[in-house]
């Protein structure tokens, strides 16, 4: 056993982990961060995406000590249920999301994709997705979701930049 | 620290195979080395002649590589293929030739390219081709336990050359591979003066189709050629029936489909490129 110590989403926690454990299984035990869920546990489903030192990443393909003095960024981290993230706000107006187990995974993967590509197309936004399932929806309305998402915020720099004239 | 654990520790980077290894037992280390977070290691440059990756280069590096889009297209369009977003941004192209999988996207193309390695042990450091780094399913001649590939390296891409990638598989993401080909191709004055073309998976390694290669050089580069080409593939290779990837012989019939559109779209590029 080690103790570790991470930023998460913005917070520095220290915790046990074991040599072999997951950063997935040290979130959720250790850390108590249950918004990181659990599917497959072997990189196919995308459900415990977090985003590690601004990179999506699998965290049940990531030992917990190689996160060690990381930031991670959870669903959590972006936004409150009274201020909630764009993405957040989209998936809940186009109803993207039905059991809402794979939504977490979902919003940190369209969140890696608009900040690194802000003003994906369609096919981008697949492709951005395409390393998450979803059981119940068929991905019509993440996709639409995160495309709203992605207006919403360049509309929103646009006012932005007129303000600032 | 490899040296002291005397073979009982083992490299860590990207971990997206391993950490599955570990926990399906397949594998059991008393120690792992974690290599990941080591600055520079990262790098992918070109001395104007040869093409160099650390061995901390990912997927989503490649994919993102200007200077590789341009010099190795193949290797570029292979990486965009491994896996989704989160699995690309964590492994590595070294981790893709160290797990010595024949399926692999990324080191069929990089065979394909004629890839060597260097590798840092004990006893210093060697060269290796990719292309003997494999020593049956899985077993790499790179014993992680004992070294590291420090460097990936290849040829840039010159005038009157180009290459390809193109993989068939049962979704457009997240699958893996039925089969794979990857396409290296020289000319001038529209006739082929070297070749070389890989297939996966069709053996324990990734596969050399050497008489299409012998058959392909020194022919014109017209639709009889390729197609004469790609039956000769076929000939060639083996694979496997398999429950995940389809019957041998399906494959088998499928490979010379795949070699046939791998060939053309290298030699498209040929065109362009001369253009
Ligand atoms: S739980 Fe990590 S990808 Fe499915
Ligand atoms: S909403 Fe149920 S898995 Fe996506």
């Amino acid at each position: 056993m080690k103790h570790i110590r991470l930023q998460i989403n913005g917070v520095w926690r220290t915790g046990w982990a074991n040599p072999g454990q997951t950063l997935l299984d040290f979130l959720r035990e250790e850390l108590n961060c249950t918004e990181v869920k659990k599917g497959c546990g072997k990189g196919d489903c995308g459900a415990c995406t977090v985003i590690m030192n601004g990179i999506s990443i699998d965290s049940c393909l990531t030992l917990a000590l190689q996160a060690e003095g990381a930031e991670i960024i959870t669903a959590k981290g972006l936004g409150t249920k009274d201020n909630p993230h764009p993405l957040q706000e989209a998936f809940i107006e186009k109803g993207a999301f039905q059991c809402g187990f794979c939504t977490p995974g979902m919003i940190l993967s369209a969140k890696a994709l608009l900040d690194k590509n802000p003003k994906p197309n369609r096919e981008e936004i697949r492709r951005g997705l395409s390393g998450n399932i979803c059981r119940c929806t068929g991905y019509r309305k993440i996709e639409e979701a995160v495309a709203s998402a992605s207006e919403r915020s360049s509309n929103q720099s646009d006012d932005r930049e007129l303000k600032d004239q | 620290m490899l040296l002291r654990e005397d073979g009982k520790a083992r490299l860590i980077a990207g971990g997206t195979d391993l950490i599955l290894e570990i926990r399906d037992h397949a594998n059991s280390f008393e120690a792992l080395v974690d290599v990941s977070r080591i600055p520079g290691l990262d790098r992918i440059h070109s001395d104007g002649e040869r093409i160099h990756l650390g061995p901390l280069v990912t997927m989503t590096q490649v994919e993102e590589s200007l200077l590789l889009k341009q010099h190795a297209i193949a290797l570029w369009e292979a990486c965009s293929w491994v896996g989704g977003p989160q699995i690309r941004n964590r492994a590595t192209l070294a981790g893709n030739i160290v797990s010595a999988q024949p399926a692999a996207d990324g080191a069929i193309a990089l065979v394909a390219l004629n890839a060597g390695l260097k590798i840092l042990g004990f006893q210093g450091e060697r060269d290796l081709m990719l292309s003997d780094s494999y020593i049956g399913v899985g077993r790499s001649a790179i014993d992680a336990s004992r070294e590291m590939i420090t460097c990936i390296e290849f040829e840039g891409q010159h005038q009157g050359e180009a290459s390809a990638f193109r993989r068939m598989a049962q979704r457009k993401a997240m699958a893996l591979p039925q089969l794979n080909c990857a396409v290296w191709i020289a000319s001038s004055v529209g006739y082929c003066t070297n070749a070389r073309i890989a297939v996966g998976p069709v053996a324990t390694m990734p596969f050399r189709a050497r008489q299409a290669e012998a058959y392909l050089v020194g022919k014109p580069l017209t639709d009889e050629t390729i197609t004469a080409c790609a039956a000769a593939i076929q000939e060639e290779v083996q694979p496997r029936d398999s429950m995940l990837r389809g019957s041998g012989l399906y494959r088998k019939e499928m490979a010379e489909a795949l070699a046939r559109e791998t060939i053309k779209l290298a030699i498209s590029r040929l065109e362009g490129s001369l253009a």
